[in-house]
């Protein structure tokens, strides 16, 4: 329930700020919605469970699900890779914005 | 043995690149290294074509871990078809960069050969959520291809082009993370038949769909890729064109086949949303003035037919699609090809400031209007073929509508060919060079003016005339086509050799 | 076998047309010629069985047996009357062309023809639905190109023709698919035969109406009549080849070969022989109003088409006989018309009446052939031409439908004659009688006859139908036999020239007469010559629509023609939540909870994001918003603390930190305030943001959270350590399970480092704002940046080696606790972050290591350890090793590890990269003794707002102004 709600927050902020005007805006906006869906991996494995899946200090019976927590650090990597490229691009040209003659 | 090869179709590309980045060495090695792992590609591809030929799938547990948990790399007759056109494509496309120069740009070979490994990958890959780290290794490349060759309007569209494509994959990731959410697995084989029982699947799996059919530029959205593809080199946009949507569309067909086990209930809103991509495809493709962008919107069209395929789920109609598919990114590339030797040689695709190229040049009009009669239908090119079985399989599933649309469709495609036809080919050859005409393209994003008597040299025809003569050969044998796609279609509608290949049970 | 040996032939022929052009240029036309007449021999040799016998000859192969489309190959009557005159006129045109062009290479002339007859010979003996259109079709790409060869003026003819006999295609391509999925087969002769579709009249009109399209465009009838005298560009060969003989005839042909199915269907009866008749009158009229031979001739061939079509759409065994003696008549009557035109037109120069006259004395020969085909074409005894008139007359006499249906046809066929007599009048009179009217000293008036060699295929053809015409029971068995095949019911005719006083020749006697008059009355044609009756033309009226469809397409087009990324993205979205909508309101039933799934306090996350989001979404400052957007990426790392990911966490906390230093690298060289837009605009984007959030978030409530721990998780959790040996599951997921994933995303990482420098380097797309810089007063603490970052400098040494040793440990301790390759290659890249941010500026800053070879090294090291699994069996399959250390104990080695520092390289490259290329000024003027501003320490607020465990949180805030 908590995690939708953060989920639903950080999706209307991300696509408010992705459909404004200037690429820093965009990107900001798609790194938020890209936290966001982070999350929701993490709730797709259930969030009933918490426990750290280290086998070192805990059991495995009470551990969260480790496969979405691969995945999210899969996903988090691979958009930390187009944030920055992004980036670069909203520097190149003489200005960030996406709508004006330039 | 064989089925644990599979994974060299992703490492030797990536091998490659990563030798080009870390060796120096002279150009030569340096070209042989870009075409080297395609070549071997191609081999391996039509190997496997063979292999697979009576409806064997294999499959391979990558790191050989438990069926279920380990990622498993799958090939049947329809990956392998896939993965032979992808790597002719990288090849030929690949030689067209040689010859105007793209190669010289920093990193544009270990780009493209990460490109085709990416490409491999998401073909291969029996797994949703490798699928998705494969199509983002094919992107990643595409982004700065997409940027770093091409004209002024680059910026724009590489900045069009990597937004959508990273929402594109954020939704699509969404999607992954409700079908795990409600299936507990992201594994294709688990996967099987789920969507048609369970309608949480469908709704997950819906949302995976949704962000292929926008990668793959289905309408109504498609905006993004007419704004992009035409803006970079033309050796770029035709191995975009040859992988990327196309690369979406396998995907498509993959998850309704297995996931969905071709569910009819929702076969009607493919019915509906590809009819309407192809006819406004080709009406976009009717009004534009250069080229490129001509070339563009009727990708979006064909996309519509190919996707019908998929839409009809009859034998017929999925074998359909799968000529088609094969066909189109064979044509597509040939004539962007072309057009692009064109476009490199004179520096502007724009049609009223060219004309009478094939009445100097008869070699280029033969492969611009080979693969455009293709492109419209005609025979006895392998476009025929592809039309005529996907009108039969319309007609067969007596969609009216859309077979009439259909014919409609690929009358007004084959106006827009003429339509360039006119302009370049034919016409009335432009006055003397204008002083100081930006190139829309050139071998580094100068600008240079154009020269409209000079001659396109022949390393530049070479690569679109392979194309053309491929698809020639596969009008007139069309069979030997038609016989995988079929084979390839019913791997689709039983599904069961597949899931019993990566299930291993 | 024959029918095959046919088409080879042909097909050799094309294939060695440029050897032939090559060695003969223009007199290539002769081999060409002797190959067609050989191949009418042995066409001819076939009569005995296919006319005399009555029995087909036939040949099949498979070709595409997967469609059950096959090479049916199959002669009858019919076949064999048009593979005649494919390749007996073929014969005469090409001999006749080796003295028409002027001495050179005429490759593209005879390699085209070639195709043409090649393709209309398969067209005729195709037994195979789907192949006859591929011959269909393939004339009309031949003709295409063949107009086009005429130069620029022929370029918008040559197209208009290709689109409208393309559209008749298409319709010919929607019957022949309608016909084989309905009768199951695509062999002609069986479908035919079979009366299972023929009773349906529904499916019957629609496929006879596609058929009749195709016929009608093919062979030039109202209304796509126009086309044809347009295509007159085209060289006067060429136009009596396809006039005469093959691409107007297929049309005609099939149009016969359909009859079987077609005679009894009402609306292909009305249709074609309203439609023939009209086109025949009108044609006629036309052909009488034109000032130039060559078009005269084009307006005829309309007009006995329009006839031909008529007659087939009486469809009675006795129309079939008139329609073939017709066809017959026809063929040679206009081959040797245009060729005569052609003859004129090469010996004087023009083609324009007007200017000529006279030239009998001049030219007899030539004289002779036109009259005698004009005779022809005008119905005077005893040429063919009358009897295949006198035969169309009485057959429209007996047209079905309503009794007055019949005599009103004839009564218009007539009035098509006079026309026909008065033009053919004309034609004759005006070239070659009377006066000369050329002026003195042109070409006109001195030109001469011919030679032989380029007179002779013309006045064959001429004599052909005087011959045919006196000796007409020769062609009884033919035109039976056609009439037989194109009916299906037993016909037995005899042709004479002299039927006795019948209606027929009343009407022939009329037409003639109220010819003579005609021609009298408007002065051979002159008074009516060169006037337009209707405002429009068909051509125009073409361009009308083909422009229209253009502008259409660019409104198409203009719906996507937005360069803002904000269109782009705002489609996907909008159709998301379209489809969430119709999930929401169908409604999906939802199984039960499976377990707490919020805790007090995930809600003080939720306010924290709340804000966050809330603040980044209404700033207008472009700092502020990356701060805010900072703090949501700061909270999303609580939130995977919170719920048991650790690793993710570290990362996130990590990945969050290097954005932010990217970003401010970035912003510095961007305008403060974020662009405004309009308030409509918001409005909108708002709701499509809080519907998408709506939708997520109800996405999430709905459909997570619902299911026990799922089988991969358990198997994970169960068996990691046994598997891998290591007991941090996530990371044996990473680097052993799914150390695929992880092979791809380091690749993702990597190239994002390559494309940062290749788009930058590949113009000089980075510009400096000079005008942006800050202006720091000379007063100001912040003046000196050298000094204004001792701290930071000082700071940075000492903790920049300390991180990178932290980072190796974090390397090497990952499979079992928090770390791994990514987290320690992010912890070494914020060594080096630190090192650059303290740096006075950015070119002392610039760490000097070829940072790509880093990235491709990763990437090398990571798929080399993944080949080296083979060795065991599987692509990165991970090798153990336990190595006894020196100082007792095993050091657990496992090419995971390799992987891992695959992964470490690489993550550590990209960092390099970013920092360096975004660093790196460009085009700035550094030879002033003021340095850059001090950049840098604009990053810092943020960097200290965003995250409490960055190192960088100690450092002031400089140069904000």
């Amino acid at each position: 329930m908590t995690l939708a709600i953060t989920i639903a927050i950080m999706v209307a902020g991300g696509v408010y700020l992705m459909l404004q005007r200037g690429m820093v805006r965009i990107v900001l906006g798609l790194i938020l919605v890209g936290h966001a869906v982070n999350l929701l991996i993490m709730s797709a494995g259930g969030v009933f469970r918490r426990d750290l899946p280290l086998l070192q200090f805990g059991t495995a019976l009470t551990a969260a699900d480790p496969l979405p927590q691969a995945f999210v650090l899969t996903a988090i990597v691979i958009a930390f890779s187009i944030a920055i490229y992004m980036l670069t691009l909203a520097a190149s040209g003489s200005d960030d914005d996406t709508e004006g003659n330039s | 043995m064989i089925p644990a090869l599979l994974p060299l179709f992703v490492a030797v590309p990536l091998i490659g690149a990563g030798l080009l980045i870390v060796l120096p060495g002279p150009r030569w090695l340096r070209r042989v290294l870009l075409l080297a792992p395609s070549a071997a590609g191609m081999l391996g591809g039509g190997g496997l074509i063979w292999l697979t030929r009576d409806g064997v799938v294999f499959a391979h547990n990558v790191g050989l871990w438990q069926d279920g948990i380990a990622i498993p790399f799958v090939a049947d007759v329809f990956s392998a078809l896939m993965l032979w056109t992808t790597c002719l494509l990288a090849l030929v496309c690949s030689m067209f960069a040689v010859a105007t120069g793209d190669d010289r740009q920093s990193f544009f070979s270990p780009l493209v050969l990460v490109l085709t490994a990416g490409v491999s990958g998401a073909l291969l890959t029996g797994d949703l959520f490798n699928m998705f780290v494969f199509i983002e290794v094919m992107l990643l490349p595409s982004y700065g291809l997409l940027a770093m060759l091409g004209a002024l309007g680059r910026l724009k569209a590489g900045r069009i082009y990597v937004t959508v494509n990273l929402l594109t994959s954020t939704i699509f990731l969404a999607g992954v993370a409700l079908v795990y959410a409600v299936a507990g697995t992201v594994h294709l084989g688990e996967l099987a038949g789920a969507a048609e029982e369970s309608p949480l699947v469908a709704a997950g799996m819906g949302v995976v769909i949704l962000a292929l059919a926008i990668k793959a530029a289905v309408v109504p959205v498609h905006g993004w890729l007419t704004r992009t593809y035409p803006a970079t080199s033309p050796a770029i946009t035709a191995l975009f064109s040859g992988l990327h949507t196309k690369v979406a569309i396998y995907a498509i067909y993959r998850l309704y086949a297995v996931v969905f086990d071709g569910d009819s209930r929702f076969l009607w809103i493919g019915v509906v949303a590809f009819t309407l991509t192809m006819i406004i495809g080709v009406m976009g493709a009717v009004g534009e003035n250069t080229t490129r962008s001509i070339l563009v919107f009727h990708m979006i069209s064909q996309i519509g037919y190919i996707l019908l395929g998929v839409a009809l789920f009859t034998e017929l109609g999925l074998m359909a699609g799968i000529f088609y598919l094969i066909h189109h990114m064979i044509v597509k590339a040939s004539l962007f090809l072309s057009t692009g030797a064109i476009e490199h040689t004179h520096g502007t695709g724009a049609l009223d400031r060219l004309g009478g190229i094939a009445r100097r040049q008869p070699l280029i009009g033969l492969v611009f209007m080979g693969a455009a009669l293709s492109l419209a239908g005609l025979p006895p090119f392998s476009g025929f073929v592809a039309k005529l079985s996907l009108v039969l399989a319309t007609v067969e599933e007596q969609q009216w509508t859309v077979m009439a649309v259909m014919i409609a469709v690929s009358l007004i495609t084959l106006m827009s060919m003429l339509k360039i036809w006119g302009g370049v080919f034919w016409g009335k050859e432009p006055p003397s060079p204008e002083e100081g005409v930006p190139m829309i393209t050139g071998a580094n994003g100068g600008s240079v003016q154009t020269a409209t008597r000079s001659k396109i040299r022949t390393t530049l025809l070479l690569p679109g005339l392979v194309l053309t003569a491929t698809t020639l050969c596969l009008g007139l044998g069309a069979e030997f086509l038609l016989d995988l796609s079929a084979q390839a279609a019913a791997n689709l509608l039983d599904t069961s050799t597949y899931v019993e290949a990566v299930l291993g049970r | 076998m024959v029918l095959l040996l046919l088409l080879i032939v042909l097909a050799v022929t094309v294939a060695s047309t440029p050897l032939l052009d090559r060695f003969l240029g223009r007199n290539a036309g002769w081999p060409i010629a002797t190959v067609f007449l050989a191949l009418t021999v042995l066409v001819a040799l076939q009569a005995p069985q296919v006319l005399g016998a009555g029995t087909p000859v036939e040949y099949t192969r498979p070709w595409m047996p997967s469609l059950g489309v096959d090479l049916h190959l199959r002669m009858d009557g019919l076949g064999w009357l048009f593979t005649m005159l494919v390749t007996g006129i073929g014969t005469l045109i090409m001999a006749y062309s080796t003295r028409y062009f002027p001495p050179g290479r005429r490759l593209g002339f005879y390699c085209l023809m070639s195709v043409f007859a090649f393709a209309m010979t398969g067209l005729v003996l195709a037994d195979d639905v789907v192949l006859l259109f591929v011959f269909w079709e393939l004339t009309t790409i031949a003709s295409f190109y063949l107009i086009g060869l005429s130069g620029l003026t022929a370029d918008r003819p040559a197209i208009r023709t290709f689109l409208l006999t393309a559209m008749g295609g298409l319709t010919l391509l929607g019957a022949v698919t309608l016909l084989v999925i309905r009768t199951g087969t695509t062999q002609l002769s069986v479908i035919l035969a079979d009366p299972s579709w023929t009773q349906d009249p529904a499916f019957v009109s629609v496929v006879a109406l596609l058929v009749m399209v195709a016929v009608f465009t093919k062979s030039a009838q109202f209304p796509f009549h126009y086309w044809l005298p347009d295509a007159m560009a085209a060289s006067t060969p060429v136009s009596a080849y396809l006039h005469a003989a093959a691409m107007v005839k297929a049309g005609i042909y099939l149009a016969m070969r359909f009859t079987p199915a077609f005679a009894e269907v009402f609306l292909w009866n009305a249709m074609l022989i309203t439609a023939g008749l009209v086109t025949a009158l009108m044609g006629a009229f036309f052909a009488l109003q034109q000032n130039d031979l060559k078009r005269l001739a084009a307006f005829s061939t309309v007009s006995q088409l329009g006839l031909l079509i008529a007659v087939i759409g009486v469809g009675t065994p006795e129309a079939l006989v008139a329609a073939s003696v017709h066809t017959v008549a026809h063929a040679l009557f206009k081959s040797a018309l245009f060729m005569a035109v052609g003859l004129v037109d090469h010996q004087t120069g023009t083609r324009d009446i007007r200017r000529l006259g006279g030239l009998r004395h001049r030219m007899p020969v030539t004289a002779t052939i036109a009259t005698l085909s004009a005779l022809s074409m005008a119905g005077i005894p005893p040429l063919l031409g009358f009897i295949s008139k006198e035969n169309l007359f009485e057959a429209f006499l007996h047209a079905p439908g309503p009794g007055w249906f019949g005599p009103l046809a004839g009564v218009v066929a007539v009035g098509a004659s006079v026309f026909t007599f008065a033009y053919s009048f004309r034609f004759v009179y005006r070239t070659f009688f009377g006066a000369s009217r050329s002026e003195e000293g042109t070409e006109e008036a001195t030109a001469g006859e011919a030679r032989i060699g380029f007179w002779t295929p013309a006045i064959i053809a001429a004599f052909g139908g005087v011959l045919l015409g006196l000796t007409v029971p020769v062609l009884d068995p033919l035109v039976n036999t056609v009439a037989t095949d194109a009916t299906h019911a037993m016909v037995d005719t005899h042709l004479v020239l002299w039927h006795g006083f019948n209606a027929a020749l009343f009407m022939s006697m009329a037409a003639v007469g109220l010819g003579s008059l005609l021609a009298w009355r408007s002065r051979a044609g002159d008074a009516m010559a060169g006037r337009d009756l209707v405002p429009f033309t068909g051509v125009g009226i073409f361009e009308a629509l083909y422009g229209g469809i253009i502008r259409v397409g660019r409104r198409v087009g203009d719906l996507t023609r937005f360069d803002s990324p904000a269109y782009h993205l705002g489609v996907p979205m909008i159709v998301i939540i379209g489809l969430a909508s119709v999930i929401a309101v169908v409604g999906l039933e939802l199984p039960p909870v499976a377990g707490q799934t919020a805790l007090g306090l995930d809600w003080l996350l939720v306010g924290l994001m709340a804000v966050a989001v809330g603040s980044a979404v209404v700033t207008r400052s472009r700092m502020a918003g990356l701060a805010l957007v900072g703090v949501a990426g700061f909270t999303t790392a609580l939130w995977l603390f919170f719920l048991g990911a650790f690793d993710v966490a570290l990362t996130q906390l990590l990945v969050e930190i290097l954005t932010v230093v990217v970003a401010v690298l970035v912003l510095r060289r961007l305008p403060r305030r974020f662009h405004s837009v309009k308030r409509r605009r918001t409005v909108l984007t708002a709701a499509v943001a809080v519907s998408a959030g709506l939708c997520a978030g109800v996405a999430a409530f709905a459909l997570t959270g619902r299911r026990e721990l799922s089988p991969a998780a358990d198997y994970f959790l169960d068996n990691a350590p046994e598997d891998t040996g290591g007991t941090n599951v996530v990371n044996t997921i990473l680097v052993d399970y799914r150390a695929l994933d992880t092979l791809g995303e380091l690749t993702v990482l990597g190239v994002a480092g390559l494309i940062i420098i290749a788009v930058l380097r590949s113009s000089d797309l980075l510009p400096t704002h000079g005008s942006r810089q800050i202006i720091v007063g000379a007063t100001n603490a912040a003046y000196d940046p050298a000094d204004n970052t001792v701290l930071m400098r000082t700071v940075g040494r000492f903790l920049m080696p300390l991180l990178v040793l932290w980072s190796l440990y974090l390397l090497f301790r990952g499979h079992n606790e928090p770390g791994g390759g990514f987290i320690a290659g992010l912890v070494g890249g914020a060594g080096f972050a630190l090192v650059y941010l303290a740096a006075p500026s950015d070119r002392d800053a610039r760490i000097r290591l070829t940072y790509p070879v880093i990235i491709g090294a990763g990437v090398l090291v990571a798929a080399f350890s993944g080949v080296l699994g083979f060795v065991d069996g599987s692509f990165l399959k991970p090798l153990h090793a336990d190595i006894p250390l020196a100082w007792g104990g095993h050091f657990h080695f496992t090419t995971a590890f390799v992987f891992d520092i695959g992964v470490y390289l690489a993550v550590v490259g990209v960092l390099l990269t970013a920092l360096n290329e975004l660093g790196l000024e460009r085009g700035s003027d550094t030879s002033g003794s003021r340095e850059d501003p001090p950049t840098p320490q604009e990053g810092e607020i943020p960097v200290g707002d965003t995250n409490d465990a960055s190192p960088m949180d100690d450092s002031t805030t400089g140069g904000k102004r």
